[in-house]
């Protein structure tokens, strides 16, 4: 009896352990039996007439969690869905590390998806170099019309070889956040376009003097907004996207120059006392509670400081006050994802068009709109906001960049994590005196230079 | 009654089968892979090697010359002292008192156990806001006892102490709950015979409940400095990336922001190797410390 229980426990752990096996089988995406995993080719065909079913798309993006857009993505694919009768097979997820691991191994495994929507820096460098998505230029090859809404020159070009692989959608701009309260008590101007940094000096003094915090920064943690616009005032909207090749050479004076000013902010005492020990959200909350003045961020902190406050109309963005030949209205900005198709997809004669289809519909200029609102980006015919939805932050954000006279990306896009360490973590060290600044930044460039 | 199937081996080692290709799949086979990676390349999470390091042992060079390793080698000592004093210890006298009462004691078995329910994550978030430099929980009662300038709780001078006790405070329950169960387990007839006898309550104490406790205190310093180890999130949490200033940098953290912060892939298999031989030579250090004994 016992032997027979002993038989049937078995057998039931085997089926059990069996059907889990295949319980994803039934999910799994159509894969085609043309499909060229790893193909390298460049010739580019029309994609044959679908057998006629619909098709099922495996698509990848950052819509998804705490992103802003979620809701606006699943919207957009449920209406992809119903229009043209085909699938989507969303793997999304909040753009954390683990979700670039998962997509850069999903690539090199062979079993990434058909589309995505990932990021445009270094972060594509290892599947662009790999050959595994597919060119603008190739695809407009077969769709002529393919992103011809775009801006060719804000697509955001890869690293690798400059050519445009994504079709981008939402960008990014970098400006001055102002607390406007603080700034009436301690009876200064808020900084206009034309504002110079010596003048931007002698206004923080101003409002340490009054007794409040010039800037709401940790340099322990995110000093990196102050480190792009600090060495962009010894540069150009031309130049300031050129890596260093040398410490001793225009460029490499010019970040030694920056972060010798970052070191003036800390010493003259214009950042929070605890500036080395604080965390960005802790200086973030002295802003909004009306104890700091100023702070340089992103166009997604506008949504963060609107959540923050019952008072809006108390905060402003303006421009980050230049030096030298950088105007004030030269700003940090961007595209920096966008949409690619991979060459696994575009080899396949059922999904290639979807794939196109899917992409022309996600970058129309009515989708863009909806999705980028007031931040950047690259449309010939400019974003269609309704501003009267928007609060006076936004609409601030959409005239500053319309002001803009010149637009870099922001060059720590170039360098990779495991390079900044020397400089964005030393930090602390380099403002204390502790660490020396040209060896810091010849650290960085040696990994850089190490390919790391 | 007899059976066959006790006898026969063959359908216990069939259903032992699964569990060891778990471990082999995701824990052994992993951890050799990670040493391998420890020579290698490895610039991104997910991709793969781009050649082996030159020379191929670069990495455990480095653990040597890097402050920060130091630091954070230094740092979990000093975190293993503050678990056995301040967990062990603390939960010690507090079973022991809670022993000796006879009305309440569920009600502070589950007092003490209260933090160990609660996410690290949000432990960590919590005693941000009790040490915040501007206007957190202990520098308003500094301010209402007249104090007129703020303290950085989180700066250099206070750091490691800042870090050490919420994680202290976070396990105390843990042991707490362990040895007071030890307790429960001494025979009444022991502390009725030694009342007798005219021991005091110090007395039964020191010649009753701790040298029966012996053991139960060995399994929990084991388990108290092998934690100490591998503590990570709530450190990570309220100081990450080392702040201030490189100071509070356990193997743990360090490790894991070489995988996810810095991308230096390989490195960060190389401190993890560092931790599992660190942590095999604790155990044994402790092991023979804590040894325990047979009645």
């Amino acid at each position: 009896m016992k032997k027979m229980l002993a038989m049937l426990l078995t057998g039931a752990m085997v089926f059990s352990l069996a059907a889990c096996g295949n319980s994803s089988s039934g999910n799994a995406p159509a894969q085609s039996g043309s499909s060229s995993e790893g193909s390298s080719s460049t010739e580019s065909k029309p994609a044959e007439e679908p057998a006629g079913g619909p098709v099922t798309l495996n698509v990848t993006t950052t819509y998804a969690g705490e992103d802003t857009n979620a809701g606006n993505y699943q919207d957009a694919i449920a209406a992809w869905q119903e229009e043209t009768g085909n699938k989507i097979n969303d793997a999304s997820a909040s753009s954390a590390e683990t979700f670039k691991a998962r997509v850069i191994s999903d690539f090199e495994m062979g079993s990434e998806p058909d589309v995505l929507f990932y990021f445009n820096g270094v972060d594509s460098n290892p599947f662009v170099e790999a050959g595994k998505v597919v060119s603008i230029d190739e695809i407009r090859e077969v769709y002529p019309d393919y992103a011809m809404n775009m801006k060719d020159g804000m697509m955001g070009a890869s690293p690798v070889d400059g050519k445009n692989y994504s079709v981008p959608v939402n960008g990014y701009w970098e400006g001055l956040f102002v607390n406007k309260s603080v700034c009436e008590a301690a009876g200064i101007e808020i900084p206009t376009a034309d504002t110079t940094w010596e003048e931007f000096m002698e206004i923080c003094q101003k409002v340490k003097d009054a007794g409040y915090t010039p800037i709401a920064a940790s340099f322990a943690e995110i000093p990196h907004y102050w480190f792009e616009f600090c060495i962009y005032n010894y540069l150009t909207p031309a130049t300031h996207n050129i890596l260093p090749e040398s410490v001793d050479d225009e460029h490499g004076k010019a970040w030694v120059d920056g972060i010798s000013d970052m070191k003036v902010l800390y010493e003259k005492g214009f950042l929070p006392e605890n500036t080395l020990s604080a965390t960005d959200g802790e200086t973030f909350q002295l802003f909004i509670d009306g104890k700091a003045a100023f702070l340089i961020d992103g166009s997604w902190k506008v949504g963060g400081i609107e959540s923050s406050t019952d008072d809006i109309d108390n905060f402003t963005v303006t421009y980050v006050p230049g030096k030298n030949d950088r105007k004030s209205t030269d700003i940090i900005g961007g595209l920096s994802s966008g949409w690619y198709i991979t060459r696994k997809a575009w080899d396949d004669p059922e999904k290639q068009k979807a794939c196109v289809d899917f992409i022309s519909y996600m970058t129309s200029d009515e989708m863009v709109s909806k999705f980028a609102s007031v931040s950047a980006t690259a449309l010939k015919n400019g974003v269609q906001v309704d501003e009267s939805q928007l609060s006076s932050l936004a609409v601030a954000g959409l005239d500053m960049v319309e002001g803009a006279t010149g637009m870099a990306g922001a060059v720590q896009d170039q360098v990779t994590q495991e390079a900044r360490v020397p400089v964005f973590n030393g930090m602390p060290d380099i403002v204390t005196g502790k660490a020396d600044i040209a060896t810091a930044v010849a650290d960085l460039l040696a990994l850089v230079e190490a390919g790391q | 009654m007899s059976s066959n199937i006790y006898k026969n081996k063959k359908p216990v080692i069939f259903f032992l089968v699964p569990a060891f290709a778990f471990l082999a799949v995701f824990l052994y086979y992993p951890f050799l892979q990670n040493i391998l990676n420890s020579f290698r390349v490895i610039n991104n999470l997910g991709s793969s090697a781009k050649g082996w390091n030159d020379p191929w042992f670069a990495n455990y060079v480095e653990l040597f010359k890097d402050a920060n390793i130091r630091t954070a080698l230094v740092n979990t000592l000093k975190m293993i002292a503050a678990t056995i004093v301040g967990q062990l210890g603390i939960a010690i006298v507090l079973a022991l008192m809670v022993d000796n009462i006879k009305k309440g004691q569920k009600f502070f078995r589950t007092v003490y156990f209260f933090p160990i329910v609660i996410a690290a994550t949000a432990l960590g978030l919590l005693f941000n806001i009790v040490f915040l430099y501007d206007k957190g929980m202990l520098n308003q009662l500094r301010e209402m006892f007249g104090a007129v300038k703020l303290v950085d709780f989180k700066d250099n001078a206070h750091a490691m102490l800042t870090m050490m006790i919420p994680v202290t405070w976070q396990y105390v329950g843990f042991y707490f709950i362990i040895l007071i169960t030890g307790l429960n387990n001494i025979s009444d007839d022991l502390y009725e015979a030694a009342t007798i006898d005219g021991a005091s309550k110090w007395q039964r104490v020191r010649y009753i409940s701790l040298p029966l406790l012996h053991n139960v205190i060995c399994t929990c310093g084991v388990l108290a400095v092998t934690g100490a180890l591998k503590v990570f999130d709530l450190p990570w949490i309220m100081f990450p990336k080392g702040m201030p200033s490189n100071s509070t940098w356990l193997t743990g953290t360090y490790m894991y922001y070489h995988a996810f912060e810095s991308h230096n892939v390989d490195y960060s298999s190389a401190i993890s190797v560092l931790i599992v031989v660190l942590g095999v030579v604790t155990a044994k250090i402790v092991n023979a410390v804590f040894k325990e004994k047979d009645y």
